[in-house]
């Protein structure tokens, strides 16, 4: 599991930008589905038929926040926007990794004070980009106003806790590739969806559903752990103390009963596990509830620090039982 | 091919629809062109849908502009005769101040604010609040008001469409230029591979609203949204920060609130343009959202690319457009329709 996580989490992937990703989950896939295809807008969706006539979905999206080039001057300087919800603070003297180059960013200032007013007061209008280019043909040969970048960053093991870019949401994928990966002869059929598109509106899983008629829908994301010196007051998420079954966030609330089949299936796997109210904040199954005539759905969250960092930290343990708990989850019988 | 040459821009950007009061907008078009369409159909919540069967039809293509513009609505009649009122819409209460309103497309009003001699130094320089404002329609008493208005009527900007060299100045630019475009693409009165759906959508401003029904009664392959959009070339502002430039052509969109532009056919309508020389930019900025958005998360969604003709000083009384603009962006949409399967493929 290691290895897909390093690799998943070191792929490019930003919004819009998917297919490297799921090309890296579709070859950990070969010989566990019994199919797949890519919908109108780009969402990856692989089945395992069931014994009987249910479907049951787990989405993971599979993009990551990042940024989007938006200017190139004379000097083949690059201007960027973000895309999702990137704090311009975790860019300043980080890199980021296009398909052509890696650049640095860093920010503006013509005097002392001009660089403390900046650094006090960070915007994007204020970063710059250097992908050591001489001018603008120079830096037009790497890269175009429209493309996409990512932190260049990589994956790291800490003990148990594992560090890199993009935990959210390539954890949620791996736990749904090795979800198929023990599906050995499914009660139900299960679909899984890699959708496109969440960090900047939830695009890919207001339709990913369409197709199918699952009876009930779990996304599986990362969640917010406040759990590092004075973390977020409210919460009581933390690493370590398993997989986290979301009650509520600012997007959606869970649906009662599939809360209920989730506990039920922790309980009967034997896998500890945590509940969930975050304060802020939302998931898939937010647009996936609303799908058709509205599908019951719920969240499985990966506790995680520092999100939307180029060092998202999670516990391996937590990420092993949230596997366990699901392949006991698509066992149940959906009696909702 | 006929010769057409920003044919309706000036009676469309001259008639009021104000969002969720599109008629007006809407017969205006429907009358110029049932002719020139095989069908033509009106829904539930007012979007005019005109098809236009293709040679091969294995791709339902939609083409969508808004009719809907920023205004606003009258929320109480005052005891003095004046009209309190609200946006409707993204609108800057600065750029409202002394301007000429039409109440219902017809209503003469004014938007007033105190006398520079009345104000202290501190109002002078704050931005006003719509609390504070209020139209005048000549009415001394409420009474006398209630006589021609009521609390809900739609108020416009009543600015008259000009055109100075190959700049032209109107209101509702976003979105009528978009409507002027595909009209003109109609009046070509060409056929192309894939079966077109031509959707003039209501409610874009308030959030998406008309697109939001599309997928149910169509079921597109794909979709391209033709937008006015903003042009960032203002002197306030440095060059990098500028949105889109006029007179560079029109501009096409990668990623906006909300929605990352297909790849495919993003790169599809910036390979059209190379191919046939059209002048082009990319919007550079990612504020702002289209109908395309809403497109994406519909039905089993709808892969939506966006084209705009940029314009100065959008959700104002008077946006500024440049007409080489206008006429490359009506170049640009016909020529991904001749590219036919091949657009996007």
């Amino acid at each position: 599991m290691i290895d897909l996580i390093k690799e998943l989490t070191e792929s490019y992937g930003p919004s819009g930008r998917e297919e490297e990703v799921q090309k890296v989950v579709l070859k950990y896939l070969e010989g566990h589905i019994d199919g797949y295809k890519f919908d109108p807008v780009g969402n990856l969706l692989v089945w395992k038929r069931g014994r009987d006539d249910k479907e049951v979905l787990l989405d993971a999206h599979i993009d990551e926040i990042g940024l989007v080039v938006t200017n190139i001057d004379d000097k083949g300087f690059l201007r960027v926007e973000p895309v999702g919800g990137v704090s311009p603070y975790t860019y300043v003297g980080h890199r980021v990794r296009f398909p052509k180059a890696i650049g640095v960013v860093y920010y503006e200032g013509e005097t002392p004070e001009e660089q403390k007013k900046n650094l006090s007061n960070l915007t994007f209008d204020n970063l710059f980009v250097d992908i050591g280019a001489g001018d603008r043909s120079e830096a037009e040969s790497l890269v175009s106003i429209g493309t996409f970048g990512v932190y260049d960053s990589y994956f790291y093991k800490n003990g148990n806790f594992l560090t890199s870019k993009s935990m959210d949401d390539r954890i949620g994928c791996v736990v749904l590739v090795e979800v198929f990966r023990n599906l050995k002869d499914p009660r139900h059929t299960v679909i899984g969806s890699f959708s496109v598109q969440e960090e900047i509106g939830l695009v890919g899983a207001f339709v990913s559903a369409y197709s199918f008629s699952p009876q009930i829908c779990v996304a599986v994301d990362v969640t917010d752990s406040a759990d590092h010196p004075k973390g977020l007051k409210r919460h009581a998420m933390a690493l370590g103390k398993g997989p986290a079954i979301k009650i509520k966030d600012k997007m959606s609330i869970s649906h009662r009963k599939v809360v209920e089949l989730l506990e039920q299936a922790a309980q009967k796997a034997n896998v500890p596990y945590q509940k969930e109210v975050l304060t802020f904040g939302g998931t898939n199954a937010a647009a996936l509830q609303r799908t058709k005539e509205g599908i019951p759905s719920a969240t499985l969250s990966i506790p995680t620090r520092y999100v939307h960092s180029p060092s998202e930290t999670v516990s391996l343990n937590d990420v092993e039982g949230a596997v366990k708990l699901l392949v006991s989850f698509v066992d149940l019988e959906l009696e909702l | 091919m006929k010769e057409v040459k920003a044919l309706y821009l000036k009676e469309l950007s001259e008639l009021d629809g104000v969002s969720g009061d599109e008629e007006r907008v809407r017969k205006f078009i429907e009358e110029k062109i049932k002719d020139k369409v095989d069908s033509l159909k009106v829904d539930v919540l007012g979007n005019l849908i005109a098809f236009k069967k293709g040679t091969r039809s294995n791709r339902k293509f939609v083409l969508a502009a808004h009719m809907d513009e920023v205004g606003f609505m009258v929320t109480n009649i005052e005891d003095d005769g004046t009209l309190s009122f609200g946006p409707v819409g993204g609108v800057d209460p600065r750029v409202v101040v002394g301007k000429h309103v039409r109440i219902n497309g017809e209503l003469p009003g004014v938007i007033g604010y105190k006398a520079i001699h009345l104000q202290k130094k501190d109002e002078l320089l704050a931005s006003p609040k719509f609390e504070n404002l209020r139209v005048h329609i000549g009415a001394r008493s409420k009474e006398e008001a209630s006589r021609k208005v009521e609390l809900g009527d739609y108020i416009s900007f009543a600015t008259d469409f000009r055109q100075e060299n190959s700049r032209a100045t109107g209101k509702a630019f976003d979105d009528r230029a978009g409507c002027a475009v595909l009209m003109e693409v109609i009046e070509q009165e060409q056929r192309y591979e894939d079966d077109l759906y031509f959707a003039f959508l209501v409610q874009e401003e308030p959030g998406l609203r008309g697109s939001a029904v599309l997928f149910e009664q169509v079921c597109p392959d794909l979709a391209l949204v033709i937008e006015g959009t903003t042009a960032g070339d203002d002197p306030g502002l440095p060059e990098h920060q500028w949105a889109t430039h006029l007179g560079d052509g029109p501009a096409i969109t990668f990623m906006h609130r909300g929605y990352v532009v297909n790849k495919k056919i993003y790169e599809s309508i910036l390979q059209v343009a190379q191919k046939y020389d059209i002048k082009h930019q990319p919007k550079r900025r990612t504020a702002g959202g289209t109908d395309a958005a809403r497109l994406a998360k519909t039905g089993g969604g709808v892969p939506a690319g966006v084209i705009s003709v940029p314009a100065r000083y959008i959700h104002s009384p008077l946006s500024m457009i440049d007409l080489g603009d206008f006429e490359n962006t009506v170049k640009l949409v016909s020529k991904i329709l001749e590219e036919g399967e091949g657009f996007a493929r």
